[in-house]
Formats: structure tokens, sequence, C-alpha cells
């Protein structure tokens, strides 16, 4: 084989390599915009779990999957119903703004408590931090993929 | 610089940069310059670039028009625009490579062979690609007039059955004055266009139950009516036409875009039945359509005379192999005549799978998987029914043309002579095809009009509606 050949046939495979490069940009391309799409597409941001609540409602143990807003409270008409004796109807409010958690008490009789202190307007909450709202304790996880 | 932009600005147009689709097609460029390169040194006998001028003018007419999307800032898909550029871009290689004297026309005085003559196709279907994603704005034109497509079309097709000239035994091609075409590639769309109508208006009544036979549940019988139509329409095609390929992607698509919109597997399943039933009877009685899948069966029963494209064919997958020959190294012509006639159309999928090899084969495959997830995903983030039926539907064109010729080459289904969508040489399938993408790309467009709001026409359904109620 002399060199001319030898060269033909690596130009011959360098043009089917630089399809398949062509190829596999495109193919990135796709897997970036669907994991994206994935990704935003009517996923809980997070979660709250319930760690103990006396009256069982809500059932100690389950799993609330959060909105970017989520009004706490007795009242049938909130996002997370908490039917507890000592809670009241509008108690507290969840959010997620920007990249962050906050909780804010709406005037409730026996105020909300984040990591056994008391929400006097808001406060930011990370994961893993323990709300109580009346009996009810829980806490704040990320989102299960 | 700043001038411009004020003047831009004040016209309401705010350019926005690609990057996505830049990158692309700069990918794409590398790699046809590097298959031209390999052509050239090829048929040169020594390292060489050979004459750039074709590739040169066909990536100056994409880059422009990626120029016109970035100017105009619009938002539209950043992938599909270079997956066309690379099918393109292997039609001209491969149109570069082929006999020049496969198809030589002349235009405006001077006689083109088939290379420039593909490229000039090309720059026109890619000019008319832009300007339709461009100036696309908003789908009343279409939605509004269902019907009248409808009529269009029909009237296209019976034109042809009454003025058309009878080309290699189909009756294909339509001629007026210096112009010929064939409409039947633009009936394809409008066929898409009427259907989407029809299924987005009525999907609710389609997907309802009134009549039942045994086990097959069936819709108001009246709306099965369209359907009925489509199929006689599928069948005349066969019979007058002698165009299987467009028959079967017409019925093909039609099948899909009602179970896309009804969800529905038992209208599959009466179209399939539908479709066997009527094939059995156009193969008793019909000689060209027997031969068809006769050769298909065993092309080895008529080496030299029927089967001779197909052998041909396989022979040529055959000596590519997984690497293939090299461009330039295969055997598309043996002396003065091509080894596979209609090499140039219905078969290049066999001539580049023969010089790129099963390599190769697989990517122009990817290349519709990619053209056929884009439009999908179109589809599935449209703003409504009409419009996401309508991008499947588009989609499904191009895809299912390709799987059918495809096939075809590979002898997994009968031949039907079909194009390859965008990469077989002719006018009038590249600017169909190129129409398909532009309104694809204009549907996928995130700064177009929202759709009208649903209104209440189509006052004769109603007691029909009431008394399914009841």
């Amino acid at each position: 084989m002399d060199a001319f050949t030898i060269s033909l046939w690596i130009l011959r495979i360098a043009f089917v390599v630089f399809i398949y490069l062509f190829f596999f940009f495109i193919v990135r391309a796709l897997w970036r915009d669907l994991r994206t799409t994935v990704a935003g597409a009517g996923r809980a941001l997070a979660r709250l779990v319930v760690v103990a609540s006396p009256e069982g409602r809500p059932q100690p143990g389950a799993s609330i999957p959060l909105d970017a807003v989520n009004t706490i409270g007795r009242d049938v008409n909130n996002s997370i119903i908490i039917d507890d004796s000592f809670a009241s109807s509008e108690h507290a409010v969840l959010t997620f703004r920007g990249r962050a958690w906050f909780v804010e008490d709406r005037g409730s009789t026996n105020g909300t408590w984040l990591n056994g202190q008391r929400v006097e307007s808001y406060l930011p909450l990370g994961y893993g931090d323990e709300l109580q709202v009346g009996q009810v304790r829980m806490r704040l996880e990320r989102a299960q993929v | 610089m700043a001038v411009v932009a004020r003047s831009l600005n004040r016209a309401g147009i705010r350019p926005r940069l690609r990057p996505r689709e830049m990158l692309l097609l700069a990918a794409a460029a590398v790699a046809l310059v590097a298959g031209w390169a390999s052509l050239n040194s090829y048929r040169a006998g020594r390292l060489e670039l050979g004459d750039l001028t074709l590739l040169t003018i066909y990536l100056a007419a994409i880059a422009s028009v990626h120029a016109a999307f970035v100017i105009t800032g619009r938002r539209m898909d950043q992938v599909l625009l270079p997956a066309v550029t690379m099918l393109g871009g292997l039609s001209l290689l491969l149109m570069e490579r082929l006999p020049q004297t496969l198809a030589a026309q002349s235009f405006m005085g001077t006689l083109l062979p088939l290379a420039p003559l593909q490229l000039l196709w090309l720059v026109l279907s890619f000019a008319l690609l832009g300007t339709i994603a461009i100036v696309v704005r908003n789908d009343g034109w279409l939605r509004r007039y269902k019907y009248s497509w409808a009529v269009l079309g029909i009237a296209m097709l019976l034109l042809v059955f009454l003025f058309g000239d009878v080309i290699g035994g189909q009756r294909l091609t339509l001629r007026i004055g210096p112009l010929a075409g064939q409409p039947s590639e633009l009936l394809k769309v409008i066929l898409v266009v009427f259907l989407a109508g029809y299924l987005a208006e009525n999907r609710a009544l389609l997907t309802g139950v009134s009549t039942r036979i045994g086990p097959i549940k069936l819709p108001p019988l009246p709306y099965l009516l369209p359907m009925v139509v489509m199929w006689g329409l599928a069948l005349a095609i066969v019979i007058v036409q002698r165009d299987l390929g467009a028959a079967l992607l017409f019925f093909l698509v039609f099948l899909a875009m009602l179970y896309v919109a009804t969800q529905r597997a038992s209208y599959v399943v009466l179209g399939v039945l539908l479709f066997v039933a009527g094939g059995l009877v156009l193969y008793e009685l019909f000689p060209h359509v027997r031969v068809r899948v006769d050769i298909w069966l065993d092309p080895f029963a008529d080496p030299l005379g029927a089967g001779y494209q197909i052998i041909r064919a396989l022979f040529a997958f055959g000596r590519g192999g997984v690497l293939g020959t090299g461009l330039g190294a295969g055997l598309p012509q043996v002396g003065g005549t091509p080894s596979i006639p209609a090499i140039h159309t219905d078969f290049v999928f066999a001539a580049l799978a023969e010089e790129l090899g099963m390599l190769g084969g697989l990517a122009i495959l990817g290349l519709y998987a990619v053209i056929a997830e884009r439009g999908f995903r179109i589809a599935a983030t449209a703003a409504d029914d009409y419009r996401a039926l309508l991008a499947t539907g588009l989609t499904l064109v191009i895809v299912i043309q390709a799987a059918i010729i495809i096939g075809g080459n590979l002898r997994l289904v009968p031949l039907t002579g079909i194009t390859l969508p965008l990469v077989s040489y002719g006018g009038s399938s590249l600017l169909v095809n190129a129409i398909v993408v532009g309104m694809l790309l204009a549907l996928s467009d995130r700064g177009v009009e929202p759709p009208p709001l649903p209104g209440t026409r189509r006052v004769w359904l109603r007691p029909l509606r009431r008394a399914e109620q009841a």
C-alpha cells in the first residue's frame, strides 16, 4: 500500500467520523433539551414529610408534594390541610422564591415553629428543617427523582 | 452598526443569536468538506480538495438562511436546519459523484448537468424554507380553509389524471408551459393540512362510540365517511396514476394521524384490514401491482428484467459492507450506463450505502430519526390540537416517505417509486419537503400568534351531539 492509498483511506474514514461527530452534537443537543423538559415538567419542587401527628390527620410518615406556593391550615381550601385541634384555619404559607424556601405565619393562634423557633413574620428554611404547625411536625425534603 | 440596530429595533426586529444551530451547521460543513475532499482525491489520484464552487454556494445559501433567522430574531427549533443541511449536502455530494448525464436540463439558456441542477433546486428549496419559517406567523389561512385546500388537492389530482404526461409508466408529471412538476408531492402536504383541520375539529366525536360491530367500537358513522373517501383516494391513485408509493404514503400518514388524534387502536386495526383487503384486490386485478409484489418476494426470478433494479441495489449494499467503498469508488455505472436505473431518484440510499457503507446508511437513518424527534417534540409543545396534529402530520410525511423508500431499497417492503426526502434528485420533491420543514420551523417558533379561540361554528353538528348524550 502506498502513501496515497492510505491517506485516501484515512480521508474517507474521516468523512464518516465527521458525520458521526455532527450526529453526536445533535444527539447531545436533543438529550439536553429532553432532560431540561423532563426536569421542568409537572414535577414537585420538594416535599414535606410528616414526622409527628398525634391526631393522625395527616398520617405520620406521609409525604406531601410541594408547589411553588403552598398554604397550610385546617380549612379545606388550603393546599396542605392540617386537621389538628391546635392549628388555625389559615395557619401559614410555604413558598419557593428564586432558589430558597420561605415560611410565613398568617396570624395563627398557636404560631408556626421552625426548628423550635417561632416564626414571627417569615423565615427562610432549607432542606432537613423541621416545621411545626399545631401539634404536627413536618420536615422539608428534596423531591424524589 | 448602531444605526442599523436602531432601525431594526424600530421595525420591531430584535436579532437573537442561535448558537446551537451555528455549532451544528459548522460541524455539518466540516463533514461535507471532508466528503468533498475524499471524492475529489479519489478521482484525481492525489490528495486535493477539488473545485469547491458548488459546495461553497450550497453552504453560503445555508449560512444566509441561518443569518436571516438570527437577524429576524426567531425563537425556532435549532436542530432541524442542521439536520436538513446534512441531508441536502449528502445529496449534493452524491449528485456530483454520479454520472452528470443522468439528468441534464437547460435552464435560462445554459445546459446544467446533474450536480449544478440539484444545487439550483437545493438553493431554491432552502430559500423557500427560510421564507416560510420567517414569514408564516399565524395558521388561520390553513386552519380556516381546510375544505378549500382539500378541493384544491383533488383538483390537482384530477388535472394530472387528465393532462399528465406518462413517464416510465406512471402518470405523475404535469407540464404547464416550461414548468414541469409532480403535484402528488404537494398533495401530501395538502392532505396533512386537511386532516389536521378535520381531526382537530371532530376529535371528540371520533373518540365517541355510537356503533358497535361485534367487539369493534366505531364512532358515529357519518364521521367515518372522510376516512372511506381517503381510502378510495389512495386506491384511485394506485389505479389511475400507478403511483404505489404515494398511495402507501397517503394511507399510512392518514392512519397515523387518525391514531394520534383519537388514540384508538381499533381504527388502526380497521385501517390495516382495509389496506390488506384493498391490496389483495389490487394484486389480483392490476398487473403493475402484481409485478411489484412478485419482484419483492423473489427478485431473482427475473434477474435481467423486472428484478434487475432490486438485485443491483442488493449487490450495491453488499459491496458497501460496513465502512463502504469510499466516495467515488463504488460502481454506480458500468460502461456508460448506471448500474441501478433511477439511482439518482429512487435508489439514492443504495448508492450512498455502497460508498459510505452501513455506517453512512445508519447515519442517514439517524438524521431522519432526529427530524422525527424534533417534529414530534414541536407537536407535543404546540399550543392547541390543530397545531399539534399539523406538526405530527408534517413530520410523518417526511419520515414515513423515507421509511417506505429505504425499506424498498433494502427489499424489506415492495419497492415503490418515491423519492428519499431531501436527498433524491428532483425539484418538486425538494421544494415540497422544504415547505414541510419550513412549516415545522414556523410552528416551533415561540413568538407566533396564539391560536384563535375555539369558535362555535358547524351548527349542523349539534343535533347529532345531543342525540349522543341522551
